[in-house]
């Protein structure tokens, strides 16, 4: 894999300092390891990247098992903001961190732009 | 309909994913995903979640099988499940001594958080270089005198001895508790 790191990294931060309210972002591998982020200080890229990996997992599961079909994104929502996750690829998990005030529209159609941007550096 | 909890835990490649998938009556839900740093080495696929399983056991009662992930980074996955054991298993692969030391890490892991029975299972025993009980447990830290958990020969992929490392948690379980009797 010629991942050009460079670029997938530029959209990630591109995306969290363009978009409002966005606090973080990660690109991970399927199996939990990062491939590129921009996270609020103090928290920790390995531990993120498993978490992603864990939970999309689980919740793809889910959605097989109970009959949802195949999983577009999986989307927890705190009193302090939103966790976003998204499959990119076979290769790649895309997950955002907003803060509570942002609007939820706004902030798919972003996840979308960037998702198409960062398919297009994976294929 | 009583439930109890197994967890099955241990480092990468122990044999947690398929020790589940011989004996469970249901189709395992894994979490398995292609493995994309050294673990690839060993094997295709690592589990990132947890693996779940279910064994009835006589009539009353029925076993839900929860494996671990092997990875440290995943150790929020240890953490969450080892608390809500009712007994857990640790495999360890008596052919990769490199990797002793860091069962001995996972064990100190689950001891800080639940006092429940636990097994030793011996895995990989059938492959050249694996190691005999009493070496492999000095090096997993019961020095002579420590209180050691019971220890069996697993092969994950034998249904059968599979079974029998499940009952001989139980039984262990019910000789330590009291509680749970099939
Ligand atoms: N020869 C031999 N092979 C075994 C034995 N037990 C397990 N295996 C093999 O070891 C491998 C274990 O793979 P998994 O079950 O995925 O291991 P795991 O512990 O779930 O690994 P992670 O989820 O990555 O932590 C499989 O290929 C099994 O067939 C054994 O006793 N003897
Ligand atoms: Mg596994």
């Amino acid at each position: 894999m010629a991942l050009n790191l460079e670029k997938l990294s530029s959209v990630l931060q591109n995306f969290v300092s363009g978009t409002a309210d966005v606090q973080g972002a990660a690109l991970v591998t399927p199996d939990g390891l990062p491939l590129t982020s921009t996270l609020p200080s103090g928290m920790d890229e390995e531990r993120v990247s498993a978490m992603s990996a864990a939970m999309l997992s689980l919740g793809e599961r889910i959605g097989s098992e109970l009959a949802r079909g195949s999983i577009d994104r999986i989307f927890v929502e705190g009193d302090k903001g939103y966790g976003i996750l998204t499959s990119c690829t076979e290769d790649a998990v895309f997950l955002v961190l907003a803060d509570k005030a942002a609007k939820q529209g706004v902030l798919m159609l972003e996840i979308k732009r960037s998702l198409a941007e960062l398919k297009l550096l994976l294929a | 309909m009583e439930i109890m909890r197994l967890v099955v835990t241990g480092p990468v490649g122990a044999g947690k994913s398929t020790f589940i998938r011989s004996v469970s009556e249901i189709e395992v839900v894994d979490t398995d995903r292609r493995a994309t740093d050294e673990v690839a080495d060993m094997k295709h696929k690592t589990t990132v979640a947890l693996d779940f399983g279910r064994l009835q056991f006589g009539p009353q009662h029925a076993l839900h099988l929860y494996g671990t992930p092997g990875q440290a980074r995943f150790d929020f996955m240890w953490d969450i499940l080892i608390r809500r054991a009712h007994a857990y298993i640790l495999l360890v692969a008596a052919h990769r001594p490199h990797e002793f030391r860091y069962a001995r890490r996972m064990l100190m892991f689950m001891e800080q958080r639940t006092q429940v029975p636990l097994l030793l299972g011996m895995t990989h025993c059938d492959l050249p270089g694996a190691w005999a009980e009493d070496n492999l447990m000095l090096a997993l830290g019961y020095v002579p005198g420590r209180p050691r958990p019971p220890v069996m020969v697993v092969n994950a992929n034998d249904r059968t001895s599979v079974a029998q490392a499940i009952i001989a948690l139980v039984q262990h379980s019910m000789a330590q508790q009291g509680s749970f009797i099939p």
